[in-house]
């Protein structure tokens, strides 16, 4: 078995940007002449490779330098200037945040100049920031009001609006804008355009009159927009945030007609934690179990359930894919994409409705549960499913939209009646007066409580490709994938690069196993075919794929990908706490991945509730009537035109 | 409501990425021209436009929206007029000619008429500060506008008889010229002596001449092209900012027509002693009557072999020379803003470092020089580093054209040595009895009479070249509020401290106006100013309250001591 990385950097082209700063190149060998600088910061002498930034210095040893417009993810703007130091012989300030040092410099982070540049650069943005801080989403939680206080602001020296200008557009189902709250700082527009390639927002008019608009300053219902929420996650105010659908959820459960079920993803539970001032990357599922229902959901379920049965229903369209164009010698699309994550599907249904036929039509977890909830499990309780409400804990603001999707009520019902962000939760939890790290552990309720690893990986990039190849070689070639993979850990396909690419050659086969045996007759089809996958995340690194295939390039011959929108994948999703970086990303991945390893299931078809429903409802097997009918969907080519 | 067809739009478009090229770069000229066709940019035109080029349709209305000659919302009137706001033609009494074109149309400005015939507008200097008021119909410019003059437009245009006031020749009232203007040289002949010299050897007669750059920043021209020229790369650019916004100058506009032939050796120069393939000239919207009679001159130049492949013979000397329009952005005269607007993006400045010299127009190395500059490099070329060196003072040498405008006698172009005092050049203007003189355009410093003898040199009063001239009975504080207005609109918006801290500024003068500022509340402003000069991200920007400041200065006392506006 062989597994292979890619260096996609050189291989495809770069994304546009919106913001042609460029900066040094830092020296490859930090050994030659000149590769190293000194430079002074206030008075700390410090030897950095050039190129590093001031600000990059200045962190390095632990001097603080105050930001807005900097985030790590993005590329450097250098507009908001709250970053200024003053340069020994410099005329006037350079913004830390842009200034590659290239010659030794003698810098002061906090002299007179600097200070009252700051606090002016506060009051400047202050005068025209509307709102009040008790009633914003972001209290407590908002860069530019930790800014006001460290910088003393005890009054508004250049005035404050009084009056809203723009108004608040909540015609999205996942992203309300409030531009009255916008500082400019333009990290929405770095997301949209560099990071996502979706392009939603960019700065427009000049002068006082800029602001950050929509194409033809059309509602967010009427973009072109995949709902992923990641300019949420990178604003600093309250400017941009996910719509809220928790005063609805509580009306539920204080309804007692009303039977509030919460399925919860994977993602979550390694981040919740975040909301609670706890380091990232401590798991509290079983913490926010009893929260859950201390809140008063009826039977908190886990969306591992679902994840399975997506690989179960995903993992034979594949097979039957596979059969189709070895076997059979059918035209079927090639190679088969993930559907797992709304904001991807939307980004294809955009962007490459051409070539939406490769997609799964299987849907995502939160939507097969939904439709799951309101048929088999309403029929196992003798619950009507018009009593029945839906809450899904999701990582995700596409979710808002997806589970608001007109063809996603095929259990007769709408399947999913509210998607919840983590942060959404956490709220939830504050209002009730919980205080989660404390709280008493507990299990997931039956019949859909058993935490499989194989699902919960599906919060990390790679992990649906994982669980994906541990089903699959087991089920094909009848060994176990530990042989090749020390504790089924494929490691390939884990960590942060944005594109990676495995390979996996099957060079002998077993028998079909029973739950298969209605669609092929034996495995001896594949082998000697070597698989070969590929996986993306953050839907940048997804065009370049999708541009690599239609040119017939190297992901053209791939069976399978996996697409995830979110840079990181559901752990960096729009619903996640903020801040996001990085480390916290990685940090997040590292609790996901421990409790995979925690997990006694840590195969989707070893599900012990997979086999059951498959025995007991879905009784033609993966892919078969009823299951098609539920838990399989289509997808609506939208273009990139909606006016 | 017209009814476009997404085809057609993407033939045209199509079209014009043959005629501009491939990439980004082409997004304004293709913009530009889409907007003849449909006298706006509609919805679609942007969305096709974005497609095809790769980016998003946010993005081209970004862009658009950025520029003031480019249109995104309705569509305008058949005749658009556009009024210059700037100072200079403000003292010219601007403000009658407004008032008769709002009673001839019953519209007023921002407003286009119900037939569709005409659009009013305010504009920033249109570069003829000597001869207002001016305006623009549409490509058409027109100077000394008077009332009656306005009325007489209005029914040539009605009849569809619009005759163009200066049909050919761009008026220009030199006034006094020197030895840059007298340089008496051939067209091509400092090319020709250049192309014997050695590259090194070319920057450094350069370099010994101590040329500084005439845009006003004064930066020594020298070091730009030994840097551009040390840079290793295969592709590097030469860039004439012909972008001349500055309230108050028309130099430009005037060394362009009429010494254009030695700028284009200059230019051809300043490639050679680079190793640039390519150059552009970024000629202001404003100018755009110019452009047909340019690319006269430059195609004239091709067939010659001043430009194109092996020039003169030279070996590998390829070099060859686009105009590109600028759309009405005064901040695309700060080069790394009219870099930006060359690759097809909003005109905002870069920070800085990089520098342009080594990650300029594509992130390759771009030296970007004003049209004085080059026609001086030109002439050092033929005449020596020496000959320059005897005009001017030590370290500010040679001659400097400049714009004079305002209450004086003989507005015009004056061609005259560095270090001159303000107090010689008001005599040679006729303006002995001004109150104050505003020295380098809205960025610049407003000068007192205890001022006047001062000198205009680098190391004095620095000076792109604009001259504005206030009479004894000018307002200081409606200069002030003039030029604050300016910034508002033509800062570009990105950065905090220009785009927030101008707007209070002018709340301030407001205030002052209404007799409702407090003294503390101005000291506050006065600190502001400071934070603005200091904080923000490019040379506008930290120019932009110069003249709020020396106004506050030098005329504390007139502006407190007012009577209060009564609303």
């Amino acid at each position: 078995m062989e597994l292979e990385k890619l260096d996609t950097e050189q291989t495809l082209s770069r994304a546009p940007k919106s913001t042609t700063t460029s900066t040094m190149k830092t020296p490859e060998n930090m050994e030659s002449i000149g590769a190293l600088i000194k430079i002074t910061i206030d008075g700390i002498d410090v030897k950095v490779p050039m190129g590093t930034t001031i600000l990059q210095a200045a962190r390095s040893i632990g001097i603080r330098i105050p930001t807005l417009c900097y985030h790590e993810d993005l590329c450097i703007s250098g507009v908001c200037r709250i970053c200024v130091v003053e340069i020994e012989g410099q005329r006037t300030l350079q913004s830390s945040c842009s200034y590659p040092i290239s010659q030794p410099l003698v810098i002061h982070t906090h002299t007179r100049k600097v200070r009252q540049a700051r606090r002016h650069i506060l009051d400047l943005l202050l005068s025209k920031h509307y709102g009040e801080c008790y009633t914003c989403v972001c209290n407590n939680n908002c860069e530019l009001q930790e800014l006001a206080r460290e910088y003393g602001v005890d009054f508004y020296r250049f005035g404050h609006v009084d009056k809203p200008t723009y108004g608040r557009d909540n015609s999205s189902y996942a992203i309300i804008r409030d531009m009255d709250k916008c500082i400019l700082c333009r990290r929405c527009v770095r997301t949209c355009i560099d990071l996502q390639e979706v392009g939603v927002y960019e700065a427009f008019n000049r002068g006082t009159e800029t602001h950050i608009g929509t194409f033809m300053e059309n509602p967010m219902a009427e973009q072109i927009c995949i709902n992923c929420g990641q300019c949420i996650n990178r604003c600093p105010t309250g400017a941009l945030h996910a719509n809220d659908p928790s005063d609805a959820i509580w009306a539920a459960i204080d309804d007692p007609t009303k039977h509030v079920v919460i399925q919860t993803a994977p993602a979550p539970r390694s981040a919740i934690c975040e909301c609670f001032g706890l380091e990232p990357g401590i798991p509290l599922t079983r913490e926010m179990n009893t929260a859950m229902r201390y809140c008063g959901f009826d039977k908190v379920f886990d969306t591992n359930f679902a994840a399975d049965l997506t690989i179960l229903e995903e993992g034979t369209e594949l097979i039957k894919r596979l059969y189709k164009s070895l076997v059979t010698k059918e035209q079927v699309a090639l190679p088969q994409f993930t559907s797992c994550s709304p904001g991807w599907v939307k980004y294809i249904e955009h962007f490459y409705p051409e070539m939406l036929d490769h997609v799964s039509s299987a849907k995502s977890p939160q939507q097969m549960f939904g439709a799951v909830i309101k048929t088999y499990y309403a029929k196992m309780y003798n619950i009507d499913p018009a009593d029945i409400v839906t809450v899904a804990l999701m990582p995700c603001t596409a979710k808002k939209f997806e589970c608001n999707r007109p063809e996603m009520n095929d259990s007769g019902f709408k399947d999913i009646d509210y998607g919840l962000t983590t942060r959404e939760l956490a709220q939830m939890f504050k209002e009730a007066g919980i205080d989660l790290p404390n709280m008493a552990k507990s299990e997931f309720d039956d019949p859909f409580g058993e935490e499989t690893g194989s699902g919960v990986i599906f919060g990390a990039t790679g992990g649906v490709m994982e669980s994906a190849i541990r089903t699959v070689y087991d089920l094909v070639t009848g060994e176990k994938i530990e042989d090749l993979f020390e504790k089924a850990n494929v490691i390939p396909v884990r960590g942060f690069e944005g594109i990676k690419y495995a390979e996996l050659p099957i060079t002998k086969v077993g028998p079909v196993p029973e739950i298969l045996a209605h669609l092929i007759p034996n495995w001896d089809w594949l082998k000697g075919v070597t698989l070969k996958v590929a996986v993306a995340h953050g839907t940048a690194n997804a065009k370049k794929i999708l541009e690599n295939i239609k040119a017939g390039g190297k992901f053209s011959e791939c069976q399978f990908i996996e697409f995830m929108a979110c840079p990181g994948g559901c752990l960096g999703g729009g619903g996640m706490p903020i801040p996001t970086d990085e480390k916290i990303r990685a940090a997040r991945a590292k609790a996901i991945y421990m409790e995979d390893e925690r997990s006694s299931v840590r195969k989707s078809y070893e599900n012990p509730a997979i086999l059951r429903i498959y025995k007991e409802f879905l009784t033609d097997g993966p892919c078969g009537h009823l299951s098609h009918h539920l838990l399989h969907t289509s997808y609506t080519p939208r273009g990139k035109n909606l006016i | 409501m017209q009814i476009i067809d997404r085809q057609k739009v993407n033939h045209e478009i199509e079209c014009l990425r043959e005629k501009y090229g491939q990439d980004r770069s082409a997004l304004i000229p293709i913009l530009q021209e889409l907007q003849e066709i449909y006298g706006y940019l509609p919805y679609i035109v942007m969305q096709e436009t974005a497609h095809s080029l790769g980016i998003h349709p946010s993005e081209v209305e970004g862009v658009a929206s950025f520029y003031s000659f480019l249109r995104t919302k309705e569509k305008q009137g058949k005749y658009v007029i556009r009024l210059c706001q700037t100072i200079s033609c403000n003292l010219a009494k601007k403000v009658n000619v407004a008032r008769q074109f709002e009673n001839e149309l019953g519209i007023k400005f921002g407003q286009t008429t119900n037939d569709g015939m005409f659009t009013l507008e305010y504009t920033n200097c249109l570069g003829m500060c000597d001869q207002g008021p001016a305006l623009m119909i549409n490509d058409r410019l027109f100077s000394k506008v008077t009332p009656e003059k306005a009325s007489a437009i209005i029914a040539d245009c009605r009849r569809d008889f619009l005759k163009s006031e200066f049909p050919k020749v761009v008026p220009s009232d030199v006034q006094k010229s020197g030895p840059i203007l007298n340089h008496g040289l051939q067209p091509s002949e400092s090319l020709k002596t250049a192309l014997t010299m050695s590259r090194s050897a070319i920057i450094s007669i350069i370099r010994e001449s101590n040329l500084k750059g005439r845009g006003g920043a004064g930066f020594p021209t020298s070091i730009k092209w030994q840097l551009a020229g040390a840079a290793i790369d295969d592709k590097k650019y030469v860039v004439c900012n012909a972008d001349e916004g500055e309230p108050g100058t028309f130099k430009d506009r005037y060394l362009l027509y009429d010494h254009i032939e030695i700028m284009l050796d200059g230019m051809a120069i300043a490639a050679y002693a680079i190793g640039a393939q390519k150059g552009f000239i970024y000629l202001r919207g404003e100018y755009k009557y110019m452009k047909k009679y340019l690319e006269e001159k430059i195609e004239n130049r091709r067939k010659t072999n001043l430009l194109g492949k092996d020039i003169l013979g030279k070996d590998k000397f390829n070099f060859d020379i686009e105009i590109r329009m600028g759309a009405g952005a005064y901040v695309c005269g700060e080069e790394t803003a009219l870099i930006e607007s060359l690759e097809g993006y909003r005109g905002e400045p870069r920070n800085r470092p990089p520098f342009p010299v080594d990650t300029g127009f594509q992130k390759h190395p771009t030296i970007v020089n004003n049209v004085e500059t080059f026609i001086d490099a030109a002439i050092i070329i033929s005449k020596g580093a020496k000959w320059f060196l005897e005009h001017g003072t030590a370290r500010s040498s040679g001659t400097k054209i400049f714009s004079v405008s305002g209450n004086c006698e003989r507005p015009g172009i004056y061609e005259l040595p560095f270090g001159i005092m303000i107090s010689q050049l008001l005599k040679e203007v006729g303006g002995e009895n001004a109150k104050a003189v505003q020295v380098g355009g809205a960025s610049g410093k407003c000068l007192a009479r205890k001022d006047f003898n001062r000198s205009i040199a680098f190391e004095d009063i620095a000076s792109g070249g604009s001259i504005i001239v206030f009479g004894p009975d000018t307002d200081m504080l409606a200069v002030a509020k003039n030029f604050m207005e300016f910034f508002v609109e033509e800062s570009c918006g990105q950065c905090t401290p220009c785009r927030e801290g101008n707007v209070k500024l002018l709340d301030g003068i407001e205030k002052l106006e209404k007799g409702i500022c407090s003294v503390t509340y101005l000291n506050e402003l006065m600190k502001l100013d400071e934070t603005i000069q200091l904080a923000s991200k490019c040379g506008l920007g930290q120019s932009s309250p110069n003249a709020f400041l020396s106004i506050m200065e030098n005329f504390k006392s007139e502006i407190l001591g007012r009577v209060p506006e009564i609303n």
